[in-house]
């Protein structure tokens, strides 16, 4: 408990601090832009370890609806991207494949995938994280964390949003191999947590839009959505993922998340 | 029959447990275009099961899978396997495997040279990817140094032949009933096995070594059977070495083994490359790009495939396989191609046909494909994958 208190007072003063400089300075758009996003990262600063999972939803252009389902679980390292294991539930046909991922901050991540029915791990190509997760709208990058360092950031304005007022923030992603040359960022005042992402693809088109719904407290310092919702405005087709079961601090080490847990993994 | 028994008995027993039953059936048939070389029929089917348990507690995992496989034409291609039996305990710093299972090596696509800690279950299907379990006890160390996994290999499994009756098979009958093992244990050798594995960003490198019984067999005349061919399995020595570097899309892999125990020492080797168009043509399909190359000391020359992965990422999980085989000094080719799809949750089907090409028949020496030249087929598979 002590722990989550201290967090949420570090990640309280740093708000304040950073609000200030805000204000005071009224900065150039590209450091306000950075600052901004570093606020929000701020979320995601702390929790050590958690585990959830996933389920998620494939719409197609009729509203039918199929359902996939994944166990989640990550590591935070400091100083480097977190470390994270996806292990698939659900089709059957797919039902133990995981994926390993070792996220970096300015480097491209490292990722794997295990296939059980040959008991094979098979490293993944840095580029290929632009094409479509699952069947879903999501691509592999919306699943890896996204780091601070792996963008250049302007600031657009403000704008309402939700219930509150949001910042919006521009980023370009630095990854040679991303499927995206910006992004839109809404970002609320109040607790800095991202509300909604335009994404547009490498000719510049305004492909997707992500939206961030019902955001949940968890241990009093970490805010995480319930729900993540991904519209493809090209295909008509959208995708959905709901977190159930999240857990915090379950006590994960590096020996959760390394090349035999993902061979362990079924 | 006594194997429908055990895996009755098996099955019953598995989802009395307190774990995690899950497993498949599928249903196969192979149409074959002509009748076989010693003329065997034209169509073939065969039925799989494989259930599957799954306990797991704090430090303790817990696995079973048997695999059954009736084929309606060749008795030898009938089996009952343990596929996975073990109690696998995860220690401060080590991992123990005891029992029953598989475990992959090498890093190529189209050939696999280097991995050797299980048999290969031949009668399946020619491309060498389906194995039989393997008695072990597996050490395995993970530090900052790599994976270190060390093998005590306990007897040894014989490998599986498609038998008279069977397609896709040597001119010549295997008799499997009448090995010949030059070790005085006999097939109850313990064999030793040792892999080191890294990665140094985007490079990847593993060492290994074996010695024991071969799993690639020589052949001398069977002893009971005329006209029939005995497996000889040798003791060798075989280091291997495997490599991949990646770079954006394109991974360069490639595998070598050494072998010693089978006449003179020889060197193999695959190599090639594997590179990925994301999204084609603006679509939200893939297109994968496969091509090996072979080097094999106790050949004349060695076949290079080209394959493609054509990925369509759709909620099916649609994809089709497609892959060249060419041998440049016998100017034979063989093509493959494979379509695979979901069907709702439970299932899945593919569609697979080979064609080889014989159309040099005036060339008299020794060719690769001679055997299959009659065996063009289209083989069409269900699957139902049953548990939660």
């Amino acid at each position: 408990m002590s722990q989550s208190i201290y967090f949420y007072f570090r990640r309280t003063i740093a708000l304040l601090v950073l609000t200030i400089t805000l204000i005071l300075s009224g900065g150039i758009s590209a450091n306000k832009g950075l600052e901004i996003a570093k606020l929000s990262d701020k979320n995601n600063d702390g929790y050590g370890d958690s585990s959830s999972s996933m389920t998620m939803q494939l719409i197609n252009r009729k509203g039918d609806v199929v359902e996939r389902k994944l166990a989640f679980k990550r590591l935070e390292v400091p100083e480097d991207g977190d470390k994270s294991i996806a292990v698939f539930e659900s089709p059957r046909d797919v039902k133990g494949v995981a994926i390993l991922s070792y996220a970096h901050k300015v480097k491209s991540d490292d990722q794997w995938l295990y296939l059980p029915a040959l008991k094979r791990v098979k490293r993944i190509a840095s580029k290929n994280k632009s094409g479509p997760f699952l069947g879903s709208e999501f691509s592999f990058e919306d699943f890896s964390f996204q780091e601070v360092e792996k963008y250049e950031y302007s600031f657009t304005g403000e704008e309402a949003c939700k219930d509150s007022m949001c910042f919006v923030i521009e980023r370009r992603p630095l990854d040679l191999y991303s499927g995206y040359t910006k992004q839109l960022v809404w970002i609320d005042k109040e607790n800095y947590l991202v509300q909604k992402i335009y994404h547009y693809d490498r000719k510049s088109f305004h492909l997707k839009t992500q939206t961030f719904e019902d955001y949940r407290l968890y241990q009093d310092f970490f805010w995480q959505p319930k729900k993540i919702k991904m519209i493809n405005h090209q295909n008509g087709k959208s995708s959905i993922l709901l977190f159930e079961d999240v857990r915090l601090n379950t006590g994960f080490t590096d020996k959760d998340f390394s090349q035999n847990s993902l061979r362990r993994s079924r | 029959m006594t194997a429908w028994r055990i895996l009755t008995i098996t099955t019953f027993f598995c989802m009395s447990l307190p774990g995690e039953v899950i497993g498949e059936y599928s249903l196969d048939n192979r149409y074959f275009f002509n009748s076989g070389i010693q003329d065997q029929d034209k169509n073939h089917s065969s039925f799989t099961l494989s259930p599957e348990l799954f306990i797991e507690e704090d430090n303790r995992i817990f696995h079973i899978k048997p695999k059954f496989r009736k084929d309606s034409k060749d008795a030898e291609r009938d089996l009952f396997d343990i596929q996975e039996l073990y109690l696998l305990e995860i220690l401060e710093d080590k991992e123990i495997k005891y029992g029953i299972s598989k475990e992959y090596w090498g890093v190529t696509e189209t050939s696999h040279r280097v991995d050797i800690i299980n048999q290969t279950d031949t009668s399946e299907s020619f491309d060498g990817e389906d194995k039989l379990g393997q008695p072990m006890i597996k050490i395995s160390f993970e530090r900052d140094w790599g994976l270190l996994d060390i093998y005590t290999l306990i007897g040894f499994r014989e490998r599986t032949f498609t038998g008279e009756k069977g397609r896709l098979r040597f001119g010549t009958v295997i008799d499997t009933q009448n090995p010949v093992f030059t070790s005085s244990a006999k097939n109850k050798r313990l064999d030793l096995a040792v892999r080191w594995s890294n990665y140094f960003n985007n490079f990847e490198i593993a060492v290994s070594h074996f010695s024991g019984t071969a799993r690639e067999p020589r052949y001398l005349p069977s002893s009971r059977k005329f006209n029939q061919l005995s497996p000889l399995y040798e003791v060798i020595d075989q280091s291997g070495l495997e490599v991949q570097y990646f770079l954006g899309s394109l991974a360069l892999k490639g595998e070598i083994i050494s072998r010693s125990g089978q006449e003179d020492r020889f060197t193999a080797a695959t190599y090639g490359f594997e590179y990925t168009q994301v999204g084609i043509l603006g679509s939200r399909l893939d297109l994968g790009w496969v091509v090996e190359t072979n080097h094999d000391d106790r050949l004349i020359s060695s076949p290079s495939v080209i394959g493609t992965r054509l990925t369509f990422n759709d909620i099916s999980d649609t994809q089709i396989l497609s892959g060249l085989i060419f041998d440049e000094r016998s100017e034979e080719v063989g093509f493959l191609l494979e379509a695979t799809r979901r069907l709702g949750n439970c299932c899945s089907i593919s569609l697979e046909g080979m064609y080889f090409d014989d159309t040099n028949e005036d060339n008299n020496e020794t060719k690769l494909f001679q055997a299959f030249k009659e065996d063009d087929f289209l083989r069409l598979e269900f699957t139902y994958y049953f548990g939660e």
